[in-house]
């Protein structure tokens, strides 16, 4: 969805204008996950956590800054323009895998909840 | 050049023991000999680094020197590789968390013996204490938040461990407010990169240092560094974040429970000292925020946000041990209250300069020392009294102290220690914190008598819920349960073993105290920690 967002505005060249549009979703995704983060239901909370968590890292790399136009590394011919931050875009990388894990955990622990307490509904659960 | 590897030694060393003891699951003694193997390692690998950090000197007192050893991996210089770095501060921490792990993981080989237990407890325990020993030890703030997320991963799983109703509850409480916590805390580095332009933490104090000279406004820093405190005091379980404690800490088997109290507890506070005097020791406002605070140092506007959140935590963590009705209960609201008391000695070395701060971060080492021996005495105790009478409740537990003497001596041990009687090691870390907090009343540091008066108040309401668990679980008539316990001989004799620890360390506290002293002096020294890890290359 963001790079259809980013596309639409005019692609990364464009300066700031894709910051604005990110800072915009951003804000979303937050408020989503935190809107889920407050419901009764479980797996609802897990998603809620994950996509905030999702949003955190989106936020990592919209703070490198999206103004580069050529890669990092030029094959062939100097580059013209600066390249983006690469170093965001590992974090980014390790920050999505501890994610992943973290997620598959909560899952799992969301099915002992259910097997143990027979519901998934946390007014219920927390009795 | 082999001894410059020494740094990494007791990371490799736990890392290498956690996967060894996945591998040989299958083997329960192999398994439990490489665990204790590996445990052996780490100490060596810790004492190694200490007795390189400080020198002789340091322990006669014949001198303060302290090396700072650096270690960057793969060779990639300072402010682009990864930096790990042992100054006087970690050692003193790496020390505390191998103390505390040897004892836990010592008991734990006689406490979690049942097959499907054992068949993933070792290696989850060395897994966390690899990720203790990794935020203990980097230099790098990105590289601290994979840290913590390898040390909570393992502590998730090891909260639900007996898998049943109230642990999956309680687990699912921790697991999504510390999944929470990260995301904020990864929120708050991408801000700190976008600000200062570096994820090494001397990098980032040099440049917040000469904010001007680098192009930096201080004061989105100050609020992004704001966030990444609020997640440390998460971790470091001190109000308004302290509600996932009690349930955890119950939950979690006894030994983890003494690793989550004594350790990863500590994590969150050196943290917050790395935080506030290393990385942020230099950096200051262009003019006073308001708010109604004086000074633009970065520690005068967080010093008051600890200071509250210390004060919460003493009261909360006292009435509610007061009010519990089960040891590991007590024990758990006793470790928000005690952490209460640590977190008012940092507030007050961010309130002060000189001297003053140098007691203060002093109070703050020697006090998390205590704490750290001292409660999880006390929660391996809980465990023994669990294994040997099946509760700890205190309408089941009672008159323990004719059938297990020599437990109830651990335990009286424990409890003077937190109560701080001399010549405890608690009496010395209450001594500092009340040392620190008339210091700065006496130089008119505002609100130090509500200082004063908060850790004399939570002084008193840990005498009373100690002598109230003490009563209750040992003196008094023999319950039915107690009557028919059975007598876990090696358990209370490791128990014991470890109880003498809080007498020695207390004897000797001389040294005790001298190593505190030049691990505070390497906590606030942030031009030395810069220097040390020497990121050359500038703006």
């Amino acid at each position: 969805m963001i790079e259809t967002l980013l596309s639409a505005s005019g692609g990364a060249t464009s300066g700031g204008e894709p910051q604005i549009i990110l800072a915009v979703v951003l804000g979303l995704l937050f408020a989503l996950g935190t809107f889920l983060i407050l419901r009764r239901d479980v797996v609802r909370v897990v998603w809620g956590v994950s996509i905030i968590s999702q949003a955190a890292n989106v936020y990592l790399v919209t703070m490198g800054g999206l103004r580069g136009s050529v890669p990092i590394v030029s094959h062939g011919g100097g580059g013209h323009g600066t390249p983006t931050d690469p170093l965001v875009q590992a974090l980014v990388l390790t920050a999505i895998v501890i994610g992943f894990g973290t997620t598959a955990f909560a899952l799992v622990l969301t099915l002992r909840v259910y097997e143990e307490h027979g519901t998934i509904d946390l007014s219920e659960v927390s009795e | 050049m082999a001894l410059a590897h020494v740094v990494v030694a007791p990371l490799v060393i736990t890392l290498v023991t956690a996967i060894l003891t996945l591998l040989t699951r299958r083997y329960g003694r192999l398994q439990r000999a490489i665990s204790l193997l590996g445990i052996g390692g780490y100490v060596l690998a810790v004492g190694a680094i200490a007795s390189r950090v400080f020198s002789i000197g340091v322990l006669t007192g014949a001198s303060g020197e302290t090396t700072t050893l650096t270690y960057q991996l793969s060779d990639w210089g300072a402010p682009f590789g990864i930096s790990l770095v042992a100054d006087a501060l970690s050692a003193f921490m790496l020390v505390l968390a191998a103390i505390v792990s040897v004892a836990a993981l010592v008991f734990s080989a006689r406490y979690v013996t049942e097959y499907g237990q054992r068949v993933a407890y070792h290696s989850l325990f060395h897994f966390m204490l690899t990720g203790v020993t990794g935020a203990f030890l980097t230099g790098d703030i990105f590289n601290l938040f994979v840290w913590f997320e390898v040390m909570l991963m393992p502590s998730y799983v090891l909260v639900v461990f007996y898998g049943r109703s109230e642990h999956t509850r309680a687990a699912l409480q921790y697991t999504v407010l510390n999944l929470l916590g990260s995301a904020l805390m990864l929120v708050s580095i991408g801000g700190l990169y976008a600000t200062t332009g570096t994820l090494n933490m001397a990098d980032m104090s040099r440049r917040l240092t000469h904010a001007s000279q680098y192009g930096i406004d201080p004061a989105p820093v100050l609020g992004l560094s704001a966030i990444l405190l609020a997640v440390f005091a998460l971790k470091a379980g001190i109000v308004p974040f302290q509600f996932w404690v009690p349930a955890a800490y119950k939950a979690a088997p006894a030994p983890i429970s003494a690793m989550l109290a004594g350790v990863t507890k500590k994590v969150g506070v050196y943290a917050i000292v790395r935080l506030v005097f290393t990385v942020l020791g230099g950096a200051s406002l262009d003019s006073a925020l308001g708010l109604g605070l004086s000074g633009s140092a970065f520690s005068d506007f967080l010093g008051p946000v600890l200071f509250i959140m210390a004060v919460g935590s003493i009261f909360v963590g006292g009435l509610g041990a007061v009010s519990r009705n089960d040891l590991d209960g007590v024990l758990a609201y006793s470790s928000i209250g005690q952490v209460g008391f640590i977190v008012l000695a940092i507030a007050l070395a961010a309130g002060t300069e000189g001297p003053i701060r140098t007691v203060s971060l002093i109070a703050v080492l020697v006090y998390s020392l205590n704490h750290a021996i001292a409660k999880s005495l006390l929660f391996l105790i809980s465990g023994v009294i669990q294994e040997s009478v099946g509760s700890t409740r205190f309408s089941a537990v009672g008159g323990l102290a004719s059938r297990r003497p020599i437990l109830a001596g651990s335990f009286f041990l424990g409890a003077l220690a937190m109560i701080g009687i001399p010549p405890l090691t608690g009496f010395f870390g209450k001594l500092l914190v009340f040392d620190s907090a008339g210091q700065a009343l006496e130089a008119g540091v505002p609100f130090a008598e509500l200082a004063l008066g908060a850790a004399l108040l939570g002084a008193i309401l840990t005498i009373i819920y100690m002598s109230r668990a003490w009563s209750q679980v040992f003196w008094g008539s023999q319950t039915e349960p107690v009557a028919h316990a059975y007598r876990p001989t090696s358990l209370v004799a490791i128990v014991a073993g470890f109880s003498l620890l809080v007498v020695v360390l207390g004897v000797g506290f001389d040294p005790v105290y001298r190593v505190a002293e030049t691990a505070a002096h390497a906590a606030i020294d942030h031009a030395g920690y810069v220097d040390a890890v020497g990121p050359e290359v500038g703006q």
